[in-house]
């Protein structure tokens, strides 16, 4: 049977029988009376591949590297990506001004959230102070008081409570909004 | 299958270009019709005889592409050509668009969105000097006393600068500028890019030379340069903590003193040695081996050769080369910039270099760097250091340099014999 050149390059590279399983009788890379020596070894704790542990002349060199090797000097790899001076100054233009976009969006998300949130501190202040009932409407505004359990609604009068249910558990937690946005047809009980 | 496109496109270019240029020389060469190449000899005899020989071309070392050319404008002009020969032949046949123009509809947005940005940051900086000009006419009482007006002033100066850096940090000509090393220090944002790039490798490996050879604790308690200082001997470079031969230093070296902020001012320059040894004590004691003071640095005046410095306005000790004895460990020898601060007595910061040598006498030996600055409102801004070993070519500096009792062989002290006896070795046959 034929291999492919890539295959067979591999083969010489790296001097290990990629079709031995293949053709037995094969003894380009091995040689057949140092086989048997190769195939008697069966301890399982050695991890030494067979190249390295076989006594060749030359130097041993770990496969992984001549495989990167191998693949980095193919000439069908393509080349690696460099810019010529003008083109990388033109690519560091473009990143700067992505960056002070990125940079300026949000420094005015901020601020906008940062004036939302001022707003509605003045709100409640007003609320507080401004109306003049001794601040009552407040204390009913910011009341957390039965949202984590507590008495139906009418038992006590003024204080809207939900029977015990907390609010972060009024709705099943799913990843996404739910696929209806609102449900008109649902009353309570 | 086909050869991917960029390896054969600059030679395809070339080739198109060929015959727009008149050099047919590819087609001679290659043709067999010997009869028509010797009559195109003939006549080129014939016209060369007849008519003065032509001027050179007008050959520009960007575009020269081809060996003739290159090696014509050597011997005609002395100039070598710029960047590769394939870099040349695409310059030819391309049309010099300048770069902030280049075609390309995401770099021509980008430049629009940092122009956009420039000229927000432009606006900033003049209100920001309105605002500083009202504070500083505004009494002190009424913002909270001096001190306080003061460091309002000076935060108010600082943020000024940094939005001077940032109006141009972001602009590609300029970034092009500096890398190609035609910076302008005057202006704000070449200083900070050169500064970011010195501290960014030069300074962190002067730091470790310094700490390395224990200049910090030996010499001065603290240190923090912020002044860039580079260091050769005629045309030889030294890097922070060298061996250099004793030859090579006999010369005054010659100074290269960057500062990264805006002003003109005085410095003084003092090269020590502080491993000379003292017999007498049995230890180590330092020498100057070059002083000079009231040495004017500025941001673009930054070279200072030692030994083109006037005598008589600038040096209090001139240059004593560098020696060691023999068998003594090296010595580190240590150039150290002092800025020379404003005073009561003196608004540039000048010293008094008459009072000064008066004061200092003849006596090198024993300097202590801690002593020369303590009353003179000096601080270090630079340093470099070399060291120097005993050599071959020693005898011969110090000789002509005048130097005495350099004669000296150190050797170590033998170790005390050890109190019992030694047994003779017959009795271990």
């Amino acid at each position: 049977m034929k291999l492919s050149p890539a295959l067979q390059s591999l083969e010489t590279a790296l001097q290990i029988p990629i079709h031995a399983s293949i053709r037995p009788a094969c003894c380009l890379v091995i040689p057949s009376f140092r086989r048997p020596q190769s195939h008697t070894q069966t301890s399982t704790f050695s991890t030494t591949l067979n190249t390295l542990a076989k006594n060749t002349g030359r130097p041993k060199q770990d496969p992984r590297i001549t495989l990167i090797r191998y693949h980095l000097h193919h000439p069908l790899t393509p080349r690696p990506l460099r810019l010529s001076r003008q083109r990388a100054l033109r690519h560091w233009t473009i990143h700067r001004a992505a960056q002070l976009l990125l940079h300026r969006n949000r420094y005015l998300r901020e601020r906008e959230l940062e004036r939302q949130y001022n707003a509605m501190r003045g709100a409640m202040e007003e609320l507080r102070l401004g109306v003049g009932d001794g601040g009552r409407l407040y204390r009913q505004a910011v009341s957390r008081k039965g949202i984590y359990g507590g008495l139906k609604v009418g038992e006590m009068d003024g204080v809207v409570t939900n029977g015990g249910i907390p609010v972060e558990y009024a709705r099943a937690q799913t990843d996404g909004p739910p696929r209806v946005g609102w449900d008109h047809s649902w009353t309570r009980g | 299958m086909a050869l991917p496109a960029y390896t054969i496109r600059p030679a395809l270019r070339c080739l198109r270009r060929a015959p727009a240029l008149g050099s047919g020389s590819i087609s001679s060469s290659h043709s067999f019709k010997t009869s028509t190449s010797k009559q195109d000899e003939a006549t080129v005899e014939t016209t060369t005889s007849n008519t003065p020989p032509p001027p050179p071309p007008d050959l520009d070392p960007n575009t020269v592409s081809t060996r003739r050319e290159e090696r014509l404008l050597l011997r005609t002009k002395g100039v070598h050509p710029i960047g590769s020969r394939r870099r040349r032949a695409a310059l030819q046949s391309s049309d010099n668009v300048p770069f902030e123009q280049m075609p390309y509809q995401c770099f021509q947005e980008a430049r629009k969105v940092l122009q956009e940005d420039r000229e927000s940051k432009l606006e900033q900086i003049t209100e920001m000097r309105r605002r500083i000009a009202r504070w500083q006419n505004i009494p002190a009482e009424e913002c909270g006393g001096e001190v306080a007006k003061k460091g309002k002033l000076v935060r108010m100066q600082k943020y000024l600068e940094e939005l001077k850096i940032l109006a141009d940090i972001n602009d590609p000509v300029i970034k092009k500028r500096f890398e190609d090393g035609m910076g302008d220090m005057n202006r704000p944002i070449y200083r900070h890019l050169a500064d970011q790039k010195w501290r960014a490798y030069k300074r962190l490996l002067l730091m470790q030379r310094i700490s390395q050879m224990h200049i910090v604790p030996d010499i001065l308690a603290h240190l923090d340069p912020t002044a860039e200082v580079s260091l050769g001997f005629g045309r030889r470079n030294v890097q922070p903590g060298e061996f250099v031969d004793s030859r090579v230093s006999e010369m005054p070296a010659r100074l290269n003193i960057q500062v990264f902020d805006q002003s003109e001012r005085f410095v003084s320059i003092a090269v020590m040695d502080p491993d000379v040894p003292d017999e007498e004590r049995d230890t180590f004691c330092s020498r100057c081996h070059f002083l000079a003071v009231n040495i004017p640095v500025s941001p673009t005046s930054t070279s200072v050769p030692l030994s083109k410095l006037n005598k008589d306005d600038h040096i209090v000790y001139p240059w004593l080369p560098p020696y060691a004895q023999k068998g003594a460990p090296y010595h580190r020898l240590t150039v150290f910039v002092l800025q020379q601060d404003q005073t009561s007595f003196s608004a540039d910061g000048r010293v008094d270099v008459e009072a000064l040598r008066k004061g200092m006498g003849r006596r090198r030996e024993r300097f202590s760097l801690r002593r020369f600055t303590q009353g003179k409102n000096m601080h270090p801004i630079g340093i470099h250091l070399f060291r120097s070993n005993w050599d071959d070519g020693t005898d011969g500096v110090v000789q002509r340099a005048g130097i005495e009792g350099f004669n000296v062989e150190f050797t170590r002290k033998k170790p005390e014999k050890l109190p019992y006896k030694k047994k003779d070795g017959a009795r271990y046959r």
